[in-house]
């Protein structure tokens, strides 16, 4: 191969070459950079709440006629819809909960194994009928869950009473590392109320509050005329399709009140918007990139290849197949490619701890860079090849011209 | 002479139609590329209530009332309502208001269904601090907010729903089963970053209802972004007047802002604080280490992120991406000059200094730098309105991310700076060009 002569040419040529390695380094260090956001907000995306998403609707209901401010009025009310949307046809289930997926609100609470020192445990809590774990899919799997009967007193529990929880696995874990959480007692913070947990749910993720993975599940009604009610409702089929079934079976019960409803991927979707729109704007980021640098790439080796047509013209007279010259000029690419990617692996790492230090973001995973720097090879040499064949047109004959 | 560098550039431009527009279509993706992330950082990080920023302040202090306080690094976010309506009292700043949002149904007077919206509480001083336009009407008293008087300020969005865009300064809206009296109509107002709701999302639409903060007893509302309990309540309490419920529960829901004019009004403030909680101390209250902040409003936005980092990030990675464009247009005028080598050459052996031929290179680089930065702002325009899809249309009706007159200035200046770092070397380069070499073969 004719390494020597190729390198000393370039050393005659240093703009384009040096244009050259700057632009690849630095479409490199993006590139990686990119890829790395790109794959840390994937991962966060992918994350699946466990729950039957696809087949949730979402339902509000907000009490504005003043005979609703009787709690006996509204504690009947939310009976009344349960049953309600479950005769909708298509609804597999129907709960009243307080739980709020892919919403990003609810409640958090502190809690501890009873008699523990130092620092409670944080988790999300929520009020819920027995009807969340069918409505939701996520079966108990140890243990039990709730009784009509439980969830009727949960309202006016005396708080010296022992309320019965259902908790996620991660929450059980941390604080029954040993496991055997079932039948285990429970307090909140300062130890004034108790609980005991009567069953664990494996699957769980709603991201709130930076306790994406644990819940305390409580038994009862959270019911009031200022926050209204919340209820879920698992269909068959699409649930987007049963809305207006669901929200006239509810005003069927019940004219005075605003209600509320869309299905859980809307919600999921909200829950997503800005970090599918970070993917997709670095995604785009990147492709005009890769796009600007092969164009780059293009420009200057026709350059290259324009500004030697009478040496070309000599090789091939002095004996060189069109395929040498061809190797020449994708061999003189790879060569320049190849600074380019090693400076570019270092300013890749350079950016990288540059936007962690001062900015935040992603660190870089050697995986990516690697695929940066593969693509970027075969880019220069894709790009390379078009003036290169070119090139290899050229006509013996142009050596004995003009000279 | 500018103008002649301009037809020269115009012919080069005619001479080369295919490189020149491959050049302007790198250009333009480079500044439009950047103005679109740049603007959507502007948009965020920008003073969100110009000119009186400097002077609004936060208050926080722990008035958590456990040891199980999950506050260790940072105050809580929120006080709570005795707390707020006892720092109100304070005269050491020259406007002071407490702040919190809930939800209300809203009943249009003719038989239409009630809607469910936002009402945010708050007092006289609100509207001035944050510097709130005004179309009919104005704020409350201060008065009103001490009686409290049932009065309402609204939104131009909910008075064009309720009363068709008329002046409804003296009518009455209903509001969860109580009338108010308009007293003031907002103008168009949509705040990117809303100031005075950090916590929580800082980016949600103004409410379209604004009410005293003391109705929040006598109306019973309750916050609806966020709330922080540490206390069981007592047996009975349920049965006190909600006004008493609020000032014995110990919530932590409400946002608490002082107008301090100077360095000197910030520490007497301080100290006021501190001198506050030591005497809650001895009544038996904040029994956790003091955390007390008065902190400035862009210090706030700084701590609780308002700019999201994956948007610092992008801004950077997309300032990159103009420097590689501009890279790469290297290469593009360097080829175009050369190739009119033999031009230049004349004119050289006609007298022109190697100056005038470097004038007139950079000059046309400029102009090239200043067309594509034309195409990136339409560019960019086309780039934020695929982000406003995500990030919607305020009450307004005005997209979220807009570019405005500093934005357009600064695009300006990339596309400046793109045609000098993509102008600079060639410009040189063709003005060395020795011109003897280039007669010769003529």
């Amino acid at each position: 191969m004719e390494f020597g002569p190729i390198f000393r040419s370039l050393l005659r040529n240093r703009a384009r070459v040096v244009l050259i390695v700057v632009e690849v380094a630095l479409t490199l260090a993006i590139v990686a950079n990119c890829l790395s956001l790109i794959m840390d907000t994937q991962a966060q995306l992918a994350k699946p709440s466990g729950f039957d998403d696809e087949h949730i609707a979402v339902i509000q209901s907000n009490p504005f006629d003043d005979r609703l401010r009787d709690p006996a009025v509204l504690n009947r009310l939310v009976d009344q819809d349960v049953r309600a949307l479950r005769a909708v046809p298509g609804v597999r289930a129907a709960t009243h909960t307080s739980l709020r997926p892919w919403e990003s609100s609810g409640q958090i609470t502190a809690i501890r194994v009873p008699g523990s020192r130092g620092e409670p445990t944080r988790t999300q809590r929520a009020e819920t009928d027995p009807g969340l774990f069918d409505t939701l899919g996520i079966p108990v799997v140890e243990g039990r869950g709730f009784a009509e009967a439980e969830y009727d007193r949960g309202a006016d529990a005396p708080p010296d009473q022992v309320l019965p929880v259902v908790v996620s696995r991660a929450l059980a874990d941390q604080l029954y590392p040993g496991g055997g959480a079932v039948g285990k007692p429970l307090a909140d913070a300062d130890e004034s109320q108790h609980f005991q947990i009567v069953g664990i749910i494996d699957r769980f993720y709603n991201p709130f509050g930076g306790n994406s993975d644990k819940v305390m599940l409580v038994p009862g009604r959270s019911v009031a005329f200022d926050s209204g009610s919340y209820y879920l409702a698992r269909t068959t089929g699409d649930p987007g399709s049963l809305i207006s079934q669901l929200e006239k079976g509810l005003l069927g019960v019940e004219k005075g009140r605003f209600l509320h409803l869309r299905t859980l991927v809307e919600n999921r979707t909200e829950f997503h918007g800005r970090d599918r729109l970070l993917v997709a704007s670095l995604n785009g980021v990147m492709a005009l990139l890769v796009l600007v640098t092969a164009l780059g790439i293009v420009g200057l080796t026709s350059f290259s290849v324009a500004e030697r047509r009478r040496q070309i013209g000599t090789r091939r007279a002095l004996g060189a197949d069109r395929m040498a010259i061809v190797r020449h000029f994708l061999l003189e690419n790879w060569m320049v490619t190849s600074f380019g990617v090693v400076l570019g692996v270092a300013l890749a790492y350079g950016l990288n701890f540059g936007l962690v230090t001062w900015v935040a973001g992603a660190r870089l995973s050697p995986a990516m860079v690697a695929a940066g720097a593969l693509a970027l090879w075969a880019i220069g040499l894709g790009a390379a090849l078009g003036p290169a064949l070119r090139g290899a047109r050229v006509p013996p004959a142009i050596a004995t011209r003009n000279v | 002479m500018l103008l002649y560098n301009v037809r020269l550039a115009w012919k080069s431009v005619q001479r080369y139609p295919v490189l020149s527009a491959l050049i302007l279509l790198g250009i333009a993706l480079g500044v439009g590329v950047s103005t679109t992330f740049i603007t959507a950082y502007h948009v965020l990080a920008r003073d969100p209530v110009p000119g009186k920023s400097d002077s609004l302040y936060y208050v926080r202090m722990n008035s958590w009332g456990r040891g199980d306080s999950p506050f260790r690094q940072d105050p809580p976010p929120l006080i709570t309502y005795r707390d707020a309506l006892e720092l109100l009292k304070s005269r050491i700043p020259v406007r002071s208001t407490a702040t919190f949002s809930s939800q209300a149904t809203i009943f249009p007077r003719d038989g239409v269904r009630p809607f469910r919206d936002g009402v945010r509480l708050v007092t006289a001083d609100f509207f001035p601090m944050f510097a709130v336009p005004f179309r009919y009407g104005g704020p409350w008293s201060r008065e009103a907010d001490a009686r409290p008087e049932s009065v309402a300020v609204i939104s131009s969005a909910l008075n064009d729903r309720l009363f068709g865009g008329a002046n409804s300064v003296g009518r009455a809206i209903r509001l969860e089963g109580h009338d108010l009296r308009v007293v003031g109509v907002l103008g168009p107002w949509r705040p990117r970053v809303r100031a005075f709701g950090l916590m929580g999302n800082p980016l949600r639409a103004p409410e379209p209802v604004f009410i005293p903060l003391q109705l929040a007893g006598p109306m019973s509302f309750q916050p609806s972004e966020m709330q922080m309990n540490w206390r069981t309540p007592q047996p009975g309490e349920e049965a006190l007047p909600y006004a008493s419920q609020l000032m014995v529960n110990e919530a932590l829901f409400l946002g608490f802002w002082a107008e301090l004019p100077d360095a000197g009004k910030v520490r007497e403030y301080k100290s006021f604080i501190d001198a506050y909680v030591s005497e809650q101390k001895k009544l038996g209250r904040f029994p956790n280490p003091p955390q007390n902040r008065v902190t400035s409003l862009l210090d706030l936005m700084e701590e609780e992120r308002v700019v999201p980092p994956q948007t610092k990030a992008l801004a950077a990675i997309s300032l990159l991406f103009l420097v590689v464009s501009a890279l790469n247009l290297i290469g593009l005028f360097l080829g175009k000059f050369l190739a009119r080598a033999s031009n230049v050459g004349v004119r050289r052996a006609l007298g022109a200094s190697r100056w005038t031929i470097f004038v007139q290179h950079l000059v046309e680089c400029e102009l090239m730098g200043l067309a594509g930065g034309f195409l990136g702002v339409l560019l960019s325009v086309a780039g934020l309105a695929i982000l406003n899809r995500v990030y919607g249309d305020g009450p307004d009706g005005v997209a979220f991310f807009q570019l405005d007159v500093p934005m357009v200035f600064a695009a300006v200046a990339l596309s400046l700076l793109a045609g000098t770092i993509a102008g600079l070397y060639p410009a040189w380069r063709i003005c060395a060009v020795p011109p003897a070499r280039h007669l010769k073969s003529q």
